[in-house]
C-alpha cells in the first residue's frame, strides 16, 4: 500500500519527529498508512499508537535505519 | 495531535528529576570540600580526604545521575521497563544520599561506624538497583550494541559495589584484606567496567541521534564492551598470582587503554561529520568529554610504560581529575540538558489537547546559561589539572567547580519549574476551552 504521508525524520532533532507524527495521526483515516524513517526505533511512539489504538509495522535495514508504518487498527 | 492520545507508560517524571537535582548539589560539595581542605585534598590519592572528594564527585555526583538516567532511558531508548520504578526510585535515591553522606564523613572521622552504616545503604540500594535494571535489561526483546553494552556496564556496576562494599567493610570491621590491590580494581571497575561502558551504552544511541552523525561503525560498537569487560577481567585476575604477572598486566592495562582512546577518536570524527553544523552546549560538553578521554587515557599508557610517570605522585590524580571532571561530569551536565527539555516536552503532551501547542524544547532550558556552565566547567577543569605542579590554584579550582555545579542545579531547576509552569498553563487553557460559554447580558 502506498502511503497516504511520509515523514522523514532521519535528519530532525528529537523530538520533532515524535511531534510530526503525533499531528498526523489526527489526518489519518480508516485504511490509509503513515510512513515514518527514522535512525532507531521509536519506543515513545510505540507505546502511544498501542494504548491508542494504531497499528505499526517496523522494519528495520542494515544500516539501523528504520522504516515505521502505522495504520488504525 | 489526536484527543485523549495516552502516554501512561513512561515512568513518572519524579523519577529521573530527583536524582538529576540531587547530583549537582554533591558536586557543589565538592567544590565547597575543595576550598576548606586546600592543597591536603589532593596531596596523596591514598588520604582519606582525597578519598571522600573522590567519592563525593564518582557516588554522589556521577552515580546518582547515571541511576536517574538509566531508569529513565530503558524504556526510551530500549524499550525496557523497569519493575515498579517508583519502588526501585526511592530506595536507590534514599541509599544513595544517604550512603555517600555516610561514607564522606567516614573517610572524615576515621569512625568505623559510619563505614559501617554506609555499606548497609550503598550495597542494598545499589544491588537492588544493579538487579532491576539487569532483568529490565534481559527481558527487553530489543537487540544492537546499546543493548549490549548496558547489560555489559550492569555487571561491571555489581563487581564495582561488591568490591567497594569489600573496602569499606574492611574499614568497618578492621579486617586485614590486601586494601591497595582492592582499590586499584575497584576503581577499575568503578571508572571503566561500569562508567565508561554505559557511556559507550548510551553514546551509540544518542551521538547519531542529537548530533546528527552517522552512526558508530560496526567493528567498535560490537567488540568494544565486551573487549574491555574481557581486559578488566584478565587484569584484575592478574593481581591473585604471587609474584604478580607485571609484564603481563602492564600489556592488558595498555591494550584496556586503546580500547576507549579509540572510542572517543571515533566520537570526535562522527561529530566532525554531523549533519547540521550547529554548535550547541551538549555538542561541547561532548568534546570535553573526548578529547579529556584521549588525555587520561594517554597518560595511562605512559604511567604503565615509563616508570618515571608511574613513581610521580601527581600521576594519578591527573588521570583521576581528567576521567571524573573532565569525562564523566561533562557528558552527564550535557546530557541532561537533552534528557530534560525531552522529558518534559514528552510529559506536557499528556496535559495538552487537540489545537494547544506544548511548547518548544529549546524554551525549556535557555541556552545562553548552559553554554555559561560549560566555561565554568572548562576553568574548574584546567584549574584542577594545574593544582597538581601549583597547589594553592586548588582554591580556585574549588570555586570553579562548586560554581559549576551550582549552575547546572540552577539550570535543571529552572527546567523543572518550566514543566510545572508550562503544565499549569496547558491545564489552564484546557479548562478555558472545557467551560460553557455564558449566555450574553440581557
Amino acid at each position: 500500500m502506498a502511503p497516504k504521508q511520509v515523514i522523514d525524520g532521519r535528519d530532525m532533532m528529537p523530538p520533532e519527529p515524535l511531534e510530526l507524527t503525533l499531528g498526523a495521526l489526527d489526518d489519518l483515516a480508516e485504511g490509509e498508512e503513515l510512513l515514518l524513517l527514522l535512525r532507531g526505533r521509536p519506543y515513545p511512539l510505540y507505546d502511544i499508537l498501542r494504548r491508542n489504538g494504531y497499528v505499526h509495522d517496523t522494519r528495520v535495514a542494515d544500516d539501523g535505519s528504520v522504516e515505521v508504518r502505522i495504520r488504525k487498527a | 495531535m489526536q484527543p485523549g492520545l495516552s502516554f501512561e507508560q513512561a515512568p513518572p517524571i519524579s523519577v529521573p528529576y530527583r536524582f538529576f537535582l540531587t547530583a549537582p548539589l554533591f558536586g557543589i560539595a565538592a567544590g565547597l570540600f575543595l576550598l576548606w581542605q586546600g592543597p591536603a585534598a589532593i596531596a596523596s590519592r591514598w588520604s582519606p580526604l582525597s578519598l571522600a572528594l573522590t567519592h563525593l564527585l564518582a557516588v554522589g555526583f556521577m552515580l546518582m545521575a547515571m541511576c536517574g538516567a538509566m531508569l529513565q532511558v530503558l524504556p526510551v531508548a530500549a524499550g525496557a521497563n523497569i519493575w515498579r520504578p517508583l519502588l526501585v526510585t526511592r530506595l536507590t535515591h534514599a541509599g544513595l544520599t544517604l550512603g555517600t553522606l555516610l561514607l564522606v564523613a567516614g573517610f572524615l572521622a576515621e569512625w568505623p561506624l559510619l563505614f559501617k552504616l554506609a555499606v548497609a545503604f550503598l550495597t542494598v540500594s545499589l544491588l537492588f538497583f544493579a538487579l532491576a535494571v539487569l532483568l529490565a535489561l534481559l527481558r527487553t526483546p530489543a537487540v544492537g550494541p546499546t543493548i549490549v553494552s548496558l547489560r555489559i556496564a550492569v555487571v561491571g556496576l555489581f563487581v564495582t559495589v561488591i568490591l567497594g562494599a569489600t573496602l569499606a567493610t574492611a574499614f568497618g570491621w578492621h579486617l586485614s584484606l590486601p586494601l591497595t590491590h582492592l582499590t586499584h580494581v575497584h576503581a577499575a571497575w568503578g571508572l571503566g567496567g561500569w562508567s565508561l561502558l554505559l557511556v559507550a551504552g548510551v553514546g551509540y544511541f544518542v551521538v547519531p541521534m542529537f548530533q546528527l552523525t552517522p552512526s558508530y561503525p560496526a567493528w567498535l560498537s560490537r567488540s568494544y564492551a565486551w573487549a574491555l569487560f574481557c581486559l578488566l577481567l584478565a587484569w584484575s585476575l592478574a593481581w591473585l598470582p604471587d609474584p604478580r604477572p607485571q609484564a603481563l598486566q602492564t600489556l592488558l592495562a595498555c591494550l584496556a587503554a586503546l580500547l576507549p582512546l579509540a572510542f572517543a577518536v571515533v566520537t570526535l570524527r562522527l561529530q566532525g561529520r554531523r549533519r547540521r553544523k550547529m554548535v550547541e552546549p551538549t555538542l561541547l560538553f561532548w568534546r570535553l568529554g573526548a578529547g579529556s578521554l584521549i588525555a587520561a587515557m594517554a597518560v595511562l599508557l605512559l604511567q604503565q610504560l615509563l616508570p618515571a610517570v608511574d613513581a610521580y605522585v601527581g600521576t594519578p590524580f591527573v588521570i583521576g581529575t581528567l576521567l571524573i571532571v573532565g569525562v564523566f561530569m561533562p557528558l552527564i551536565s550535557g546530557m541532561l540538558y537533552k534528557i530534560m527539555p525531552f522529558l518534559n516536552w514528552l510529559h506536557l503532551q499528556k496535559t495538552g489537547k487537540p489545537g494547544l501547542v506544548v511548547p518548544n524544547i529549546r524554551d525549556m532550558i535557555p541556552e545562553a546559561r548552559m553554554f555559561m556552565q560549560f566555561r565554568l566547567h572548562l576553568a574548574a577543569l584546567v584549574l584542577l589539572l594545574a593544582a597538581v605542579a601549583l597547589p594553592v590554584l586548588v582554591y580556585p579550582a574549588g570555586l570553579a567547580l562548586a560554581a559549576s555545579c551550582l549552575w547546572l542545579e540552577r539550570n535543571l531547576v529552572t527546567g523543572t519549574r518550566n514543566f510545572i509552569r508550562f503544565g499549569e498553563e496547558l491545564k489552564a487553557a484546557v479548562a478555558r476551552e472545557r467551560q460553557p460559554e455564558r449566555p450574553a447580558a440581557a
